[in-house]
């Protein structure tokens, strides 16, 4: 191997390793997805497609164990999408532990091994009962695709044809006429009608420049594509629609549902035969001239309907298949490294900040065009803003597709019937929160497993179906993201919890605390009702430190339980961590900042009408309803400057309930770059972060949720104890 | 009473390559048209070749002597321009105006 060689395989060996990982991922996905729909054509051609890259792919880089093995897992996969071999259970089963292999062979190329030896006798058996499971017969010939009558080339068919023909036509050497009469030939031309509307008068007339349209019928039996063919010469200069009044849009919805998975509008079209490859060009060219001329392109979807003739429901049903397809995974991508796009949001955060000092300076200098200026600059890094963040979102269903694969197993070991269902996979999050979620994801599943659900005898002796379901499921609400896992299984038994911490020293002997709190008794280290330990749970090791990872992230979590119904457990989380808008309020000297997104409404100089108690808490009259106030000067004693004589009141949301904060002044809205609290600084109770102001000023960043439980609890000092 | 003139006879070509003097010698005939227009007769029977090029002309021609208040007459039309214009939808171009 010569040195360019080397070099090259080093510089892409690492891209191929994390695109193989990702197939493999993928294949195990759509495995499982199978498990439920067998027979789902697109997904099995995905599944053959995953492997078939694997294969082609570690070619290139001289893997050949890893050709070989996936060659045989291929041969197999591309039975079954023939449907010359079913995809039942134990192939299922078999498919899985080649594709641990698979990602076994990947993982030694990862470290610079061709092959993984230890691996190669379980590999051995796996081929040999990969040969087994394919099927020995010939391949049947494929079984005709039945259209819609309408649509069988055999019959004749009345086309419409709409045609301009352009200018250079006759420069070019072609003629309309002939053209007409070769159409002839193809069947039968109806109602021809010319028009001459855009013919000069004769004075003005240029004979050599041709100015001819033309619409009539044309009956027969040849396809769009021949009959595009007709107009192959003159295509580059003449307007033409083909129109099929005799097939419905829905003959043609339904022959795009049933194609095999395009990525793109175009070639879905294109397939169902309600364009033609040259009507797509036509329409992709269009695109193209307008961004061009820097007018905002109409989708392509919309060029389609409206100039290429194509019924407005064919090209919905064509836009869902390809949100189906797109949904799958086929997206087009960039691969960019992660600490680049960090390194970009760090910037954009500083720039925020100094955006901001350049307004200020701009407001003091009071030159209007100087302040307008600096409007404009800001409005764009705001949008700038947006759209990096956006980057960094990747939907939350890839994670809990994971989890498919754990709850299959860990179902099967526990010997209980667990059905997963996710909700919300789209949600979208940013990617470092992800990675870090997992893990407490994992573990409340399993909790799950083990504990929450039953199996399935003890669940049909209590009248329940014997399959267990349990729900991922995420959502945004407000600048949250909200996480769920909800089982049907037995509930949590809040009498054992409670003796449980009376026998931890939990809690006093004798003392029972609130219903709410009783659940959250769970969170506590040292807790597990676990009778036995399984190798999965039950080490008391597990909820606190969930608990604790998800603070970590500025987030809460949440449990609620009904004995022999269920338990959910509900994880918020910001939906980033880096910059958000802001709501800036001063108290005296201070500054502090509200998330915008839980800043429901602002009243000013009502403070009068709040009943308030030394404490700083109180309650406010709000259309009829009662709503707790909470002062800010009070609670983090803010006495430097005199209180105004008429403050102002933030209503803030947390989750579903609201609540009022007395500050004395509203700045208005802030773009914030959320800075990190310092160590020392964490145990304040209330605050989330911090960040630096235009003129250099610190505020500090309320936790709208950890806020609320002051506004409802009096009589809280505002720092954590010192014992903790 | 409309006046009947006659024109030169269309020749067996009326096609692009025809075209351009066609027209000249056609605008050249317009401006001696007397005022009230008339019809225009055109003998056809020669016509061996036609294409749109010259169908474009025809109808631009008919068209001209419309607004002049006349009107165009193909008569004897050869049987390669009456396809012609039917393919091209033109048969209108050989309908006898009264």
């Amino acid at each position: 191997m010569s040195d360019e060689d080397r070099d090259f395989i080093a510089a892409a060996l690492p891209v191929f390793l994390s695109e193989a990982e990702e197939q493999v991922e993928r294949l195990e996905q759509l495995l499982l997805e199978l498990e439920a729909d067998p027979g789902d054509r697109e997904l099995l051609d995905a599944l053959f497609r995953c492997a078939h890259t694997v294969k082609g792919s570690a070619g290139v880089f001289g893997l050949d164990a890893l050709v070989g093995f996936t060659h045989h897992v291929e041969t197999l996969l591309d039975q079954i999408r023939e449907g010359r071999r079913a995809l039942d259970a134990g192939v299922s089963t078999l498919l899985l532990l080649c594709n641990d292999q698979l990602r076994r062979l990947i993982d030694a190329a990862g470290h610079g091994a061709a092959d993984d030896p230890e691996g190669a006798p379980a590999r051995d058996a796996l081929v040999l009962r990969l040969r087994a499971a394919c099927s020995a017969e010939p391949a049947p010939p494929p079984p005709a695709v039945a259209l819609p009558v309408s649509l069988t080339p055999a019959g004749e068919r009345l086309w419409h044809v709409w045609v301009r023909f352009g200018a250079e036509t006759f420069r070019n050497g072609m003629d309309p006429l002939a053209l007409l009469n070769y159409l002839k030939t193809l069947g039968r031309l109806e109602h021809v009608v010319c028009d001459a509307a855009a013919v000069p008068e004769l004075e003005m007339l240029d004979a050599e420049t041709c100015h001819l349209g033309f619409e009539f019928g044309l009956r027969t039996a040849a396809g769009r594509e021949e009959i595009e063919a007709a107009f192959s010469f003159v295509r580059e200069d003449c307007e033409l629609h083909l129109i099929e009044p005799d097939a419905g849009p829905e003959q043609f919805v339904a022959l795009i549902q049933s194609l095999p998975q395009h990525p793109r509008l175009g070639d879905i079209l294109v397939s169902a035969g309600a364009i033609s490859q040259a009507q797509l060009h036509a329409a992709l060219a269009e695109q193209e001239r307008s961004r061009a001329v820097g007018a905002p392109a109409a989708p392509l979807g919309e060029i389609l309907k409206t100039k290429a003739g194509v019924p407005a429901a064919v090209v919905d049903a064509a836009l869902q298949r390809q949100a189906r397809t797109e949904g799958g995974g086929e997206d087009r991508f960039i691969r960019v490294q992660a600490d680049r796009l960090d390194a970009v949001i760090n910037l954009l955060g500083e720039l925020v900040i100094a955006g901001a000092g350049a307004a200020e300076l701009a407001r003091e200098s009071r030159q209007s065009k100087l302040v307008q200026a600096n409007d404009q600059i800001g409005g764009l890094i705001e949008e700038i803003r947006n759209a990096t963040l956006q980057l960094r979102m990747v939907p939350i269903g890839e994670s809990f597709s994971r989890f498919r694969r754990v709850v299959r197993d860990t179902a099967a070991e526990l010997g209980k019937e667990v059905q997963l269902e996710i909700q919300g996979g789209e949600t979208e999050l940013d990617k470092s929160m992800v990675e870090r979620i997992a893990d407490p994801l994992m573990h409340l599943v399993r909790n799950a497993l083990d504990h929450g659900l039953e199996t399935a005898e003890q669940r049909r002796a209590v009248g329940k179906p014997g399959q267990g379901r349990l729900v991922l499921s995420a959502c945004h609400d407000g600048g949250s993201i909200l996480i769920g896992i909800a089982d049907d299984g037995r509930g949590i038994d809040r009498e054992r919890v409670l003796q449980r911490a009376w026998d931890k020293g939990l809690v006093e002997h004798g003392v029972v605390p609130a219903e709410a709190d009783i659940l959250n008794l769970i969170f506590e280290p040292g807790f597990s009702t676990a009778e036995k330990i399984t190798n999965l749970s039950g080490r008391g090791v597990g909820m606190d430190v969930v608990r604790r990872n998800i603070e970590a992230l500025r987030g809460s979590v949440a449990i609620s339980s009904e004995l022999g119904s269920g338990t959910r457990i509900e994880i918020r989380l910001p939906l980033t961590l880096a910059i958000i808008d802001g709501f800036l309020v001063g108290v005296g000297t201070s500054r502090f900042i509200f998330p915008l997104d839980a800043v429901v409404e602002v009243i000013e100089g009502r403070s009068a009408e709040a009943a308030m108690q030394p404490d700083g808490c109180g309650v406010l009259a709000l259309r009829g309803q009662a709503l707790p106030v909470l002062s800010l000067r009070t609670l983090y004693e803010l006495d430097d400057t005199p209180a105004p004589a008429r403050a102002s009141v933030v209503v803030v949301q947390s989750g579903a309930r609201r609540y009022g904060v007395l500050v004395d002044a509203l700045l208005g809205q802030h773009q914030t770059v959320i800075k990190p609290l310092g160590r020392m600084l964490r145990t304040l109770r209330g605050m989330s972060g911090s960040t630096i102001l235009g003129n250099g000023e610190v505020a500090l960043i309320f936790d709208p949720e950890a806020l609320r439980r002051f506004a409802e609890r009096p009589a809280q000092r505002a720092t954590a104890p010192a014992d903790r | 009473m409309d006046a009947t003139t006659a024109w030169s006879p269309l020749p067996a070509e009326v096609g692009i390559y025809a075209a351009a003097e066609l027209r000249a010698q056609w605008l050249a005939l317009l401006a001696g048209l007397p005022p009230g227009g008339g019809t225009v007769e055109l003998d056809s029977s020669g016509v061996e070749q036609i294409d749109a090029a010259g169908a474009q002309l025809l109808l631009a021609l008919a068209h001209a002597l419309k607004v002049r208040g006349g009107s165009l007459q193909l008569a004897r039309p050869s049987r390669t321009l009456v396809d012609g214009c039917k393919v091209l939808g033109l048969s209108n171009l050989l309908e006898a105006r009264a």
